[in-house]
């Protein structure tokens, strides 16, 4: 059993940024990935966008997922990829999740956001995004 | 990407995001990591290792979290491995403990990890000793070991730890049960948490009575493990338990104790990491395949198979 395990298990950072305390949907999300054998780094909620990269940082996560449920998105999340770049971890995969309207969704992906998961997205696709991109990664890896 | 060497400088430059790579190699098995290691390790020795362990629900998390902070007002450099299980099912896990260390995420004399058991039983993962070492190369001085909760016998990080702090709490039931009989043999600071607890003074004369009777069969010049109160939700008790790990470290300190520790741990690397080469040496193969295949289908028995596994090796 124990032998099968993966030896590289993907590492992902969850967190809610400033004063949404939705948890529900990023409670659900850290379960699939934990079913999907990856490591869920929960940081708890009302954080600011420094405190999301310095804990990013410390774990070495390969991606941060924001849940974001009551706007200030297009605030915090290009201020997030801007401290990750700043850090030299633009290497690590910025994922939003929640409520973010179609019309806000461009200004994200320029402003460094990898890819976004709207309201009602289904876990499976998510695990499913997460464990190609890694394999993608980790194949580049490969020397 | 930095070359390993570089990376070995980084680290002991105190640089956090060489560190925390460091250490996801070592976790992962990755060979960069032993690189690393090789070229960081003399400057190792010099960070106080501090356990903290506990039955799961005794509140370890808050208590480093209170520990932390006391250490931080005193200036010291303070790292934080702190441990959860991984399922045995799906390698998965849901590593939280930084939930409650949330106020030291952006103080630049704090570094978190959250690592996972990974399959290893003991209440520690396979990493962990490793990732105490990057982190005393880079300069932390006091590293806290937060473990798994912990049932009797699960306390590996007695091994690695210079001083451990065993945490119990109000009611979990019968008394004993608050700490069971492994976890008391093993600590040098005992804390009993939740003081505001129903039941509190009950769990704190069942410590005392345990710890009496510990004191009767050690020598006189042994460590005398004091019993503290804290409520660490409130931020009360954590300036006595920081006084009694210091004092403890001075304790080692004064005999050659300090180093002794660190040295048997490093001493028991060597041995664990020897096995884990012997062991795919010898398993490498395919007649050590068809051995294993055997004891599947019953033919031959785990001790002769070993045996046999030995000898063909010693070939």
């Amino acid at each position: 059993m124990l032998d099968d395990l993966p030896q590289r298990p993907l590492r992902v950072l969850l967190a809610k940024l400033g004063m949404d305390t939705h948890t529900v949907g990023v409670t659900i999300i850290a379960h699939a990935l934990r079913e999907a054998g990856m490591e869920v780094i929960f940081t708890g909620l009302k954080q600011t966008p420094e405190m999301v990269c310095a804990a990013a940082i410390q774990e070495d996560v390969d991606v941060v997922g924001i849940s974001t449920l009551s706007a200030g998105h297009t605030r915090h999340l290009p201020k997030l990829a801007r401290l990750l770049r700043e850090a030299g971890a633009e290497d690590k995969l910025l994922l939003a999740g929640g409520v973010i309207p179609q019309e806000d969704q461009p200004m994200l992906l320029e402003a460094g956001v990898g890819k976004i998961f709207t309201m009602g997205a289904d876990t499976r696709d998510i695990v499913t995004y997460l464990k190609a991109w890694w394999a993608e990664r980790q194949a580049a890896e490969v020397p | 990407m930095m070359d390993v060497t570089e990376f070995g400088h980084a680290v002991l430059a105190g640089k956090v995001a060489a560190g925390a790579r460091a250490i996801r190699w070592l976790d992962d098995g990755d060979s960069r990591g032993a690189a690393v290691l090789r070229s960081i390790f003399a400057a190792t020795g010099r960070a106080h290792v501090v356990g903290i362990t506990g039955p799961p629900g005794a509140g370890k998390s808050t208590l480093t979290d209170m520990l932390v902070a006391e250490l931080r007002k005193r200036e010291r450099r303070v790292g934080v491995i702190a441990i959860d299980p991984s399922s045995p099912f799906t390698g998965g896990a849901i590593l939280g403990d930084r939930v409650r260390m949330a106020r030291h995420t952006l103080d630049p004399n704090v570094f978190i990890r959250s690592i996972g058991t990974r399959g290893q039983a003991g209440g520690l993962s396979r990493s962990t000793h490793d990732a105490a070492l990057v982190l005393d190369a880079m300069g932390y001085d006091t590293i806290l070991i937060e473990t798994v909760g912990v049932g009797q016998d699960e306390i590996d990080v007695v091994n690695l730890a210079h001083t451990t702090v065993i945490v119990g709490v109000p009611g979990l039931g019968d008394e004993v049960q608050a700490v069971k009989a492994g976890l008391m043999e093993a600590g040098e600071v005992f804390v009993v948490n939740k003081a505001d607890r129903e039941g509190f003074e009950a769990t704190l004369r069942q410590f005392e009575l345990m710890l009496h009777l510990r004191e009767q069969s050690r020598p006189e010049d042994a460590w005398s493990a004091p019993l503290l109160r804290a409520v660490a939700n409130r931020d009360e008790g954590g300036g006595a338990i920081v006084d009694a790990i210091e004092a403890h470290r001075t304790f080692l300190k004064a005999s050659d104790g300090f180093e002794r520790r660190s040295g048997r741990r490093e001493r028991e690397q060597v041995l664990t990491l020897l096995r884990a080469q012997l062991v795919a040496e010898i398993m490498r193969g395919d007649r050590a395949a068809s051995i294993l295949d055997d004891v599947t289908a019953r033919r031959i028995d785990p001790y002769s198979a070993a045996d046999a596994l030995m000898s063909d090796w010693r070939q």
